[in-house]
């Protein structure tokens, strides 16, 4: 497959191992940290972590959509999707993620009507064919997610469709990095920054990583040839005692972004002053909700919502794990209280959740 | 039980590139029979490989 198969060769993968084994200096570790979850995913599915030299450490960062909603959020989500007449749409990760009472998969096996969607589109496809009901979409997801959901609250206006409401939590790749650069004592020598983020909000975003903190960006996509050439581009800068942000996949990602889906966002919606993260707290200006102007398509207006914080199970090591305090078979109940069957905390829900994917992938290599 | 399908759909990693076979008001019919919105891309015509995710197509990429 195109874009694929050249991105998963091994003779390019052993070059670029070579290449790493020469740029890394022995016995000096090299703590990079992957923004994304879908590089997350890549790596212990590739077992990258075994073809990189030894002082190569990768940390898991925030990036997986899904590991970041609080419980909270997804109370509100249950108390809508529990209400008299709400179609409840959402993505399929987001049907196990376990709130403070139960998931959305577990109020559906009440009777709530909690259906799948690959697309907000889809969402309001619903809407247009129930018109006697009331269609509500769980918006979840970065900038990558976003445009889609601005795309359609556009439509959803312009064909005057009234029983479609968006309960938004996008949220924006940007202000949890800063939140992890400014954790004291927080190593982290370099970033792999999310590709598919950066098709649509582009490379400049990123600038302040390498022009406030001295930390170098590489911006990659998502195959394990991609990644490794983005771990030797970022060695490589720290060798040179470069800190710039590069872009590895120029295929899609361009300097500007995607200036129409940014213009989408824009119109629909604006930055909260503060949203809640799971395992990083309150992080002023990191959400964003629906303008004024589209209120009739907000659940949050349309619906009153219980709203209320909840806290993480005490044993949930999840907030450790996403800011690469900890690695996964390091929390105390990885495997154990929390698997993929039964996660207790969100990042063991997604495939892209560092747990989840260690746990699919590379829990028979625990490190001694 | 419901275990987390092999790719998540919110992230990263699935959005994929689809190659455009037919385009249609803004509705482009991919290799596959599925379609993808292209109103958030300029100029796309049959032929090209589009970046696909949540049912939006988020840029056109580049072949060289």
């Amino acid at each position: 497959m195109r874009f694929v198969d050249e991105f998963r060769s091994r003779r390019l993968a052993d070059a670029l191992r070579a290449e790493l084994a020469a740029l890394v200096e022995a016995g000096r570790p090299v703590r990079l940290m992957e923004v994304c979850g879908g590089h997350t995913h890549t790596i212990y599915k590739h077992g990258l972590t075994d073809l990189v030299p030894p002082e190569v450490d990768f940390l898991h960062g925030p990036g997986c959509p899904v590991c970041v909603i609080p419980m909270g959020r997804v109370d509100d989500a249950l108390s809508l999707a529990e209400r008299p007449n709400v179609l409840f749409t959402t993505f399929g990760d987001m049907l196990r993620v376990p709130g403070g009472r139960g998931s959305l998969l577990e109020a559906k096996a009440r009777g709530a009507d909690v259906r799948m969607v690959y697309s907000p589109l889809d969402a309001l496809a619903l809407a247009r064919a129930h018109p006697e009901r009331e269609v509500v979409f769980f918006a979840v997801g970065f900038e990558t997610t976003a445009p889609s959901t601005a795309l359609t609250l556009l439509r959803a206006r312009h064909e005057g469709v009234s029983n479609f409401s968006v309960f938004c939590n996008h949220v924006t790749i940007a202000p949890p990095l800063r939140a992890i650069l400014d954790t004291p004592g927080l190593a982290v020598d370099g970033f792999v920054a999310p590709g598919h983020v950066s098709a649509v909000i582009g490379t400049e975003p990123y600038d302040f990583i390498a022009r406030d903190y001295g930390k170098p960006v590489v911006v990659s996509a998502f195959e394990p040839v991609d990644i490794l050439q983005s771990v030797a581009m970022l060695v490589r800068q720290l060798r040179e005692g470069r800190c710039e942000v590069e872009n590895q996949y120029t295929r899609v990602v361009r300097r500007e972004g995607n200036p129409r889906a940014l213009a989408a966002m824009a119109e629909t919606m604006e930055l909260r002053e503060t949203f809640e993260w799971r395992g990083l707290g309150e992080i002023p200006w990191s959400g964003l909700r629906l303008r004024d102007a589209f209120a009739p398509f907000d659940a949050e207006a349309r619906y009153e919502l219980p709203g209320a914080r909840v806290a993480d199970p005490k044993a949930c090591q999840c907030g450790e794990v996403l800011v690469g305090a900890i690695k996964p078979w390091q929390c105390r109940v990885f495997g154990t209280a929390c698997t993929p069957e039964h996660p207790l905390g969100t990042c063991m829900v997604s495939s892209e959740g560092a747990c989840a994917a260690f746990h699919a992938y590379g829990r028979l290599q625990v490190p001694a | 039980m419901i275990l987390p399908p092999p790719r998540c759909m919110l992230c990263g990693d699935a959005a994929v590139a689809a190659r455009v076979v037919r385009v249609d008001g803004d509705e482009g019919v991919l290799e596959d029979g599925e379609t993808v919105d292209l109103e958030l891309v300029d100029d796309v015509g049959a032929g090209d490989l589009v970046l696909c995710h949540a049912g939006v197509a988020l840029q056109v990429l580049e072949e060289r």
